[in-house]
C-alpha cells in the first residue's frame, strides 16, 4: 500500500505492516515531507502575527494530542487537563529557575513531572470511569489551581513565575522567527512519536480498552496498567505543550491554567475527532483560527465609519463570543465525528469520483 | 510653456503626495478589553472610558496633529487571544502604545512589550508591575514598559489598613483589631495579600488567616461565619462584583459585625445598587472623583463621554473615568515624544518620565498627580477612601480619608 502513488479503489491490505503504516501512500509521504520543508521557510514569508497563531496551534496542538491519546483511544475522560499544561508550565520554569538545569532539558523533564502528577490523579481511573472518572479529573483540576496559587516555592503564587528563553549553544530562541522552528520540531516530533504510539503493542491495547474493556481483558491486556500508561502519556504531552507555552510568554501566571481550558481541550479534539491523530491538529487549527477569522471579520466592520461607534463594538464583540458558540454547537450537531471524519468523506468522494456510492 | 506645465505637474503631484503623506500622520495604539469575559463587570465601563477618550483625542487634533489609530479588541480575558491580539498590532499595524486590561495578558505580554519597546498601560495594579528594574528581590520579573494609573493593589490595601487603623482608634476600640484578608485564591485578589498583612501587622493589627471565597457569587454564608467566630473586625475584599454582593448579603444573614473594605474593583455605585438595602459603610478606595464631583477637569471628563453617550445621560462609575486618566497619562507622554524624537514606544515611555507631579492638561481634580521614574513605576501614592451606603433606593458615597502612602524602597514591585 504505502508503496503505491494511489489510494487504491478497495481495501487490498494484506497484512499487518500494510494495515499499520503512518502514510498511506507514497504521494501522502512526499506531500508530507514537502509540507514540513516548506514549513521551515515560512518565518521568510509571514508575519509575526502568523508564526504566533503556528506557536499557538503547535503549543496546543500537542497537550491536545495528549487528551485525545486519553480520551479518544482510551476511552478514559479528563476534564483537568488544562491544569496539567499548566503544571508542565511551571515545572519547566521552576526546574530551571530552581536548579539552573538548561531549558531544553527542563521542557523534557517537565513532561516526566506532569506525567507523574498524571498517573497520579490517574489511579482512580483504575476503578472508576465515565462520569465519576470525570468528576474525579475535575478534582484534579481544581487541585492544582489551588496549588499553583498557593505554592510559592514551586509557581511564585500570585505573582507567577519566570520562564526563561529556550538558548541552545549560546543563541537564544526568543523571537517568533526563532521560537518558530522549536515550536515546528517539538510538534512534528511529539505527532510522529504520537502516530507510533498508536501502531505500537501500547497504542492498540488502549484502543482495546476504549472498544470492549472485557474483551480485552479477556484477551490479556492488563486495563489498570493500560489506563493509567494513558493518563500518564497524556499528562506527559499536555506537560511539553505547557513547558513550551511557559518559554515562549517567558511568564507564567496562575490564571490562564482554569477549567475553560481544560474545556477548550475537549472541544479541540471532538471538533477534530475522537481517537484521530490527523482530527487533533485539524480541531485544533479550527479553534485557534476561529476567534481570529470572526474577530477579522468583525474587524471589516469596525473600519467603515459606523462600524467603530462604541455600541456597535460593543454588539459585535457578543456577536463574535455567539458565533463561535454557535459553529461548535452546529459541528456537534452535523459533524459529531469531527473535522478528521469529513476529510475522509472528501477524500472517499473523490475516489469513488464520479459514482457517489 | 511646456517646462512650465512639467513643473506645475511635478509640484502639484509632490504637493498630493506630501498631502498624502501628512493624512498618514497617524500612530496606533492597541487597546485590550474585557468585555464579556470573566471581569466584564468593571471591564466594560474601564474599556468605554477608553475607547471614548482615544475616539475624542482624535476628533480634537489627535496628538498635535497626529492622528490615532485605535483598535478595541474584546478577548474575554484570554490570554492567547490578547497575544494574537497583541502580534498583529505589532507587526501590522506597527503599535507605539497598547492599553491593557488584565493581570493574565498583562503578565502574559511583559517579555514581548520589553523587547519590542511598547509601552503598556493596564488595568492590572498588581504591585510587581512597579519595578521597573527588578531590583526588589520579592519582583519576579523587571517590566520596565508597564505602566498603570493608580495606587498598586498592595498601597491600596496598605492604605485601607491605615485608615482602618485610625478608624479603631477613632471609634474607642480596646486590644488589637483583627484584620483579615477575604478573597478568591487567584492572582488577583492574592496580589496584595502578603504585603498587606505585613503593613496590618506593623499598624498593630491581628492578621487572621484569609477566608477564601469564590470571584462568583454564591452563598458564602460559611465564610461568613468563620469571620464571625474569628472576630475579624476588617475585612479587606479582594474580589470584585457579584461575590462581593454575595458575601454582604450572606454576611448580613449571618449577623456578623465586619468593617467591610475592598479593592478598587470591588467599590463602585452598581455594587451599591446591586445589592440593594443591607450594604453599610462600605469602604472602597478610588483614584478619580466621581460623575457628580465639582471637579474642574470634570467638564473634559463629561465631554468625552458625550463620543459615546450624546445625550448625557449615562452616569459613569470612576472605573470609566481612572480609563480616561489612564489614556492622557499616555497621550501627554505621546505628546512629549513627538517634540522630541517622534512617537516611538520608546520616546512615550521617556515621555512619562519627563515631568514630576502631573495632572494631565484638563484633567486638573480628576486625575490625581502623578510620577514616574526610570526605577520607580508606582504612579501614585496617594488613595482616597470613600464610604457608600444604600438607604430605600438612594445610593450616598462620601469621602472619609485620603491617605498618602510613604514611598518605601522595600515597597517597590512588592
Amino acid at each position: 500500500m504505502s508503496s503505491l502513488a494511489m489510494r487504491p479503489c478497495g481495501d487490498f491490505r494484506t497484512s499487518y505492516r500494510q494495515d499499520n503504516t503512518i502514510f498511506e501512500t507514497q504521494t501522502i509521504r512526499w506531500f508530507t515531507i514537502l509540507a514540513i520543508a516548506a514549513a521551515c521557510f515560512a518565518p521568510l514569508v509571514f508575519d509575526a502575527y502568523y508564526l504566533t497563531l503556528f506557536i499557538q496551534v503547535s503549543y496546543l496542538g500537542i497537550a491536545a494530542l495528549g487528551l485525545n491519546i486519553l480520551v479518544g483511544f482510551t476511552g478514559q475522560i479528563s476534564l483537568g487537563h488544562g491544569a496539567f499544561f499548566g503544571f508542565g508550565a511551571f515545572a519547566s520554569a521552576w526546574l530551571n529557575t530552581s536548579f539552573n538545569i538548561p531549558v531544553v532539558f527542563c521542557i523534557p523533564l517537565a513532561g516526566f513531572l506532569t506525567m507523574a502528577v498524571g498517573m497520579m490523579f490517574g489511579m482512580p481511573a483504575a476503578r472508576i470511569k465515565g462520569l465519576y472518572l470525570a468528576i474525579a479529573t475535575l478534582a484534579a483540576q481544581f487541585i492544582m489551581e489551588d496549588f499553583f496559587a498557593r505554592a510559592d516555592w514551586f509557581s511564585g503564587g500570585s505573582a507567577g513565575s519566570l520562564a526563561e528563553p529556550i538558548s541552545l549553544f549560546g543563541f537564544a530562541f526568543d523571537t517568533d522567527e526563532s521560537f518558530y522552528y522549536v515550536a515546528l520540531f517539538a510538534l512534528v516530533f511529539m505527532f510522529i512519536w504520537g502516530c507510533n504510539l498508536m501502531r505500537s503493542r501500547d497504542g492498540r491495547a488502549f484502543v482495546a480498552v476504549r472498544d470492549h474493556y472485557l474483551s480485552a481483558e479477556i484477551m490479556g491486556v492488563k486495563l489498570n496498567k493500560y489506563r493509567l500508561l494513558s493518563f500518564g502519556i497524556s499528562s506527559f504531552y499536555s506537560g511539553i505543550g505547557g513547558a513550551l507555552y511557559a518559554h515562549y510568554l517567558g511568564y507564567v501566571s496562575a490564571e490562564g491554567f482554569t477549567i475553560f481550558m481544560s474545556i477548550q481541550f475537549l472541544a479541540m479534539i471532538i471538533i477534530g475527532g475522537l481517537g484521530s491523530i490527523k482530527g487533533t491538529m485539524l480541531g485544533v487549527i479550527f479553534m485557534v483560527l476561529l476567534p481570529e477569522a470572526m474577530e477579522s471579520g468583525v474587524g471589516l466592520l469596525k473600519e467603515t465609519d459606523i462600524g467603530n461607534s462604541p455600541m456597535l463594538v460593543d454588539g459585535l464583540a457578543y456577536i463574535k463570543e455567539m458565533a463561535i458558540g454557535l459553529v461548535i454547537i452546529l459541528f456537534l450537531i452535523f459533524e459529531p465525528e469531527g473535522l478528521a471524519h469529513r476529510w475522509n468523506q472528501i477524500k472517499n468522494y473523490w475516489k469513488c469520483y464520479p459514482f457517489t456510492y | 510653456m511646456k517646462l512650465s506645465k512639467l513643473t506645475l505637474a511635478t509640484l502639484m503631484s509632490i504637493g498630493a503626495l506630501s498631502a498624502a503623506a501628512q493624512a498618514e500622520d497617524k500612530v496606533f495604539v492597541g487597546h485590550l478589553a474585557d468585555m464579556s469575559g470573566p471581569t466584564a463587570f468593571v471591564g466594560k465601563e474601564y474599556a468605554n472610558g477608553i475607547r471614548d477618550a482615544l475616539a475624542y483625542i482624535n476628533k480634537n487634533g489627535g496628538i498635535k496633529g497626529t492622528g490615532l489609530e485605535f483598535e478595541t479588541i474584546d478577548y474575554a480575558y484570554k490570554v492567547p487571544q490578547a497575544i494574537a491580539s497583541y502580534k498583529k498590532w505589532k507587526t501590522r499595524k506597527k503599535m507605539v502604545a497598547m492599553q491593557g486590561w488584565g493581570t493574565a495578558d498583562t503578565e502574559a505580554l511583559i517579555s514581548f512589550v520589553s523587547k519590542d519597546k511598547i509601552p503598556v498601560f493596564s488595568a492590572s495594579y498588581s504591585g510587581h508591575l512597579t519595578d521597573p528594574q527588578g531590583k526588589n528581590p520579592h519582583t519576579k520579573k523587571p517590566a520596565p514598559y508597564n505602566f498603570f494609573y493608580g495606587a498598586s493593589y498592595s498601597d491600596s490595601c496598605r492604605a485601607l489598613a491605615q485608615w482602618a487603623a485610625k478608624d479603631w482608634k477613632t471609634k474607642g476600640g480596646q486590644g488589637q483589631p483583627k484584620f483579615t484578608h477575604i478573597g478568591a485564591n487567584h492572582p488577583f485578589p492574592n496580589a496584595p495579600k502578603k504585603a498587606c498583612a505585613e503593613y496590618a501587622k506593623e499598624l498593630g493589627f491581628d492578621v487572621q488567616p484569609p477566608v477564601v471565597i469564590s470571584m462568583k457569587p454564591g452563598d458564602f454564608k460559611a465564610q461568613c461565619l468563620s469571620l464571625k467566630s474569628s472576630g475579624t473586625n476588617y475585612g479587606y475584599i479582594g474580589n470584585l462584583g457579584g461575590s462581593v454582593m454575595s458575601l454582604v448579603k450572606s454576611c448580613n444573614t449571618v449577623g456578623t459585625d465586619v468593617q467591610f473594605m475592598s479593592n478598587i474593583w470591588g467599590g463602585d455605585r452598581m455594587i451599591f445598587e446591586a445589592t440593594g438595602e443591607g450594604i453599610k459603610n462600605y469602604i472602597f478606595p478610588t483614584m478619580t472623583p466621581f460623575w457628580d464631583s465639582q471637579a474642574s477637569g470634570m467638564e473634559l471628563v463629561k465631554a468625552i463621554s458625550k463620543m459615546s453617550d450624546a445625550n448625557g445621560d449615562k452616569l459613569r462609575p470612576h472605573h470609566y473615568i481612572r480609563g480616561i486618566c489612564s489614556t492622557y497619562y499616555m497621550k501627554e507622554a505621546m505628546e512629549w515624544a513627538k517634540d522630541n524624537g517622534g512617537i516611538t514606544g520608546a520616546n512615550v515611555k521617556k515621555g512619562m518620565y519627563a515631568r514630576k507631579d502631573w495632572v494631565p492638561v484638563g484633567l486638573e481634580g480628576v486625575c490625581l498627580p502623578a510620577t514616574w521614574t526610570n526605577e520607580d513605576h508606582r504612579g501614585i501614592a496617594e488613595v482616597n477612601i470613600y464610604k457608600g451606603n444604600y438607604n430605600k433606593g438612594d445610593v450616598s458615597i462620601e469621602q472619609v480619608d485620603t491617605v498618602s502612602l510613604e514611598r518605601r524602597p522595600e515597597w517597590l514591585g512588592y
